[in-house]
């Protein structure tokens, strides 16, 4: 499955409007918002459809996974969006992951417990609120909000240590920026890794992290409750480094600039469990015959001559490197 | 006092919530405490053991509290019983305290969830560390949960 999904779900009491945009989307938040309740209705109105008194509209079959037998359900699902509560342990299963990752199914899944085995974005974790709006005489309408909100910092940050998730492609980079400046670019050695870092770190100053935000989201709730409890710390999570390069025009392509407006419409769920993955290929792909071309493992130097640098730089606001 | 054990605890009641179903009794929804845990949480009020008055979904029974409301009160009448407390969300950690201050309570948590800026003291099982804020709480916790 690819593209954006609107999804309309009503009966006398609620109303809920939302677009589920990628393969992995994850409903947290407080108690008593309708998590459940949301998640119900989508069954309901699958077992009975409109006899059930659900108003449902989707272009896509919505179904509810739950219960032991999960996986031989979820072998006769495709093309699907499947919702999961949050009483389902499965979900933090190698099984699990496993069977996300090879369908074509979207999944949404409902948890405040970060789920490693699955690369779901910072981006599309929701809470649900009441808008306060009623859509009918005694319909409380609910929609979706972003959990965790945009990280940029408000001010211009001079960092001290760079912080870098793994030693790829991309630590190669800001290593490379870093020629002749002040600050220190290290590796986290593993995103995984990035908290036990932070608190393990003694330098003196500021941290920039930088980490792929297309697959941080199991990290997110954890390191952004530290990060908020101390000024030194900033965060920055375009959706990959390999994102960033494609988004910074440095490859002139009609093609590209298409994709990078609605990347959801060419993303397909089945082949490619992540969108970093997905920029990853691209980037190979499209500079595989040329002077740009692209190694995930370690960086074309290339990519840090000048002209070039400055504009991938452009795309990292208010962080001096 | 309130004991926390974060991560994977097999013996924890994983569903708090299937645990209220099969198990509530009247006098759980009648207790002042519960009243006051499903009036804060919920928004909704005890009409009778089996009469709520939610301001969303209109008179409901209590198998239609929340997920957390639940967990709060199976904690609250069954306190030798361990729960998933990740069922709940950030808006019944006060209780949680609440329910710390008058018994000895363990949970399980698979996140961490915020008890808000004011001090308190949580035992953190995993360590046998005692903490006082979410300052040192974070650390520890976010060592063991994601």
């Amino acid at each position: 499955m690819n593209g954006i999904h609107k999804i309309t779900v009503s009966n006398s009491s609620v109303k809920y409007e939302f677009d589920i945009k990628r393969n992995i989307t994850i409903i947290k938040g407080d108690s008593a918002t309708g998590k459940t309740t949301l998640v119900e209705m989508i069954g309901e109105y699958y077992e009975s459809g409109e006899s059930s008194g659900i108003n449902l509209v989707c272009d896509k079959s919505c179904r509810v996974l739950a219960g032991r037998d999960w996986s031989t359900l979820l072998l006769t699902i495709k093309d699907s969006i499947v919702f999961i509560d949050e009483d389902n342990d499965f979900m933090i299963s190698d099984d699990f992951a496993r069977m996300v990752r090879d369908s074509d199914n979207y999944y949404v899944i409902v948890t405040r417990e970060g789920l490693p085995n699955l690369p779901y974005s910072v981006d599309e974790i929701y809470g649900i609120r009441s808008s306060g709006k009623y859509a009918g005489l005694f319909q409380a309408y609910h929609e979706f909000y972003h959990i965790y909100g945009d990280h940029t910092p408000d001010e211009r940050v001079i960092p001290h240590t760079v912080m870098v998730e793994d030693s790829n492609s991309g630590y190669d980079f800001f290593k490379g920026l870093s020629d002749g400046k002040d600050y220190e670019v290290i590796s986290a050695g593993g995103k995984s890794k990035i908290f036990t870092e932070i608190l393990e770190n003694k330098r003196d100053g500021s941290i920039v992290v930088i980490a792929d935000g297309a697959a941080f989201g199991a990290e997110i709730d954890r390191i952004s409750k530290l990060v908020g409890r101390r000024r030194d710390i900033v965060l920055f999570l375009p959706e990959s480094f390999e994102w960033l390069i494609l988004y910074s025009g440095v490859l002139k392509n009609r093609e590209l600039e298409k994709i990078m407006k609605r990347p959801n419409d060419h993303i397909e769920s089945r082949d490619y469990f992540s969108w970093e993955r997905y920029f990853t290929h691209l980037l190979m792909e499209m500079t595989k015959d040329s002077y740009l071309k692209y190694s995930k493992n370690r960086l074309n130097p290339v990519y840090l001559h000048d002209g070039i640098s400055q504009r991938i730089r452009e795309n990292i606001r208010n962080i001096e490197l | 006092m309130l004991s926390i054990y974060y991560g994977d605890m097999p013996e924890a009641i994983y569903n708090p919530a299937r645990f209220f179903k099969n198990s509530y009794k009247d006098d759980w929804i009648t207790d002042e405490l519960s009243k006051q845990m499903i009036k804060d949480v919920d928004k909704s009020e005890v009409i009778g053991a089996r009469v709520i008055d939610s301001p969303v979904l209109g008179g409901i029974s209590p198998r239609e509290l929340s997920g957390g409301v639940k967990t709060l009160i199976d904690i609250y009448k069954c306190p030798d019983k361990v729960f998933n407390a990740s069922a709940c969300g950030d808006n019944c950690a006060k209780w949680l305290i609440v329910l710390g201050n008058r018994m000895d309570i363990t949970i399980n948590l698979r996140h961490i969830m915020d008890f808000g800026e004011e001090s308190f003291t949580i035992k953190i099982l995993n360590t046998g560390q005692t903490v006082n804020s979410m300052d040192e709480m974070i650390p520890v916790a976010g060592m063991f949960v994601r």
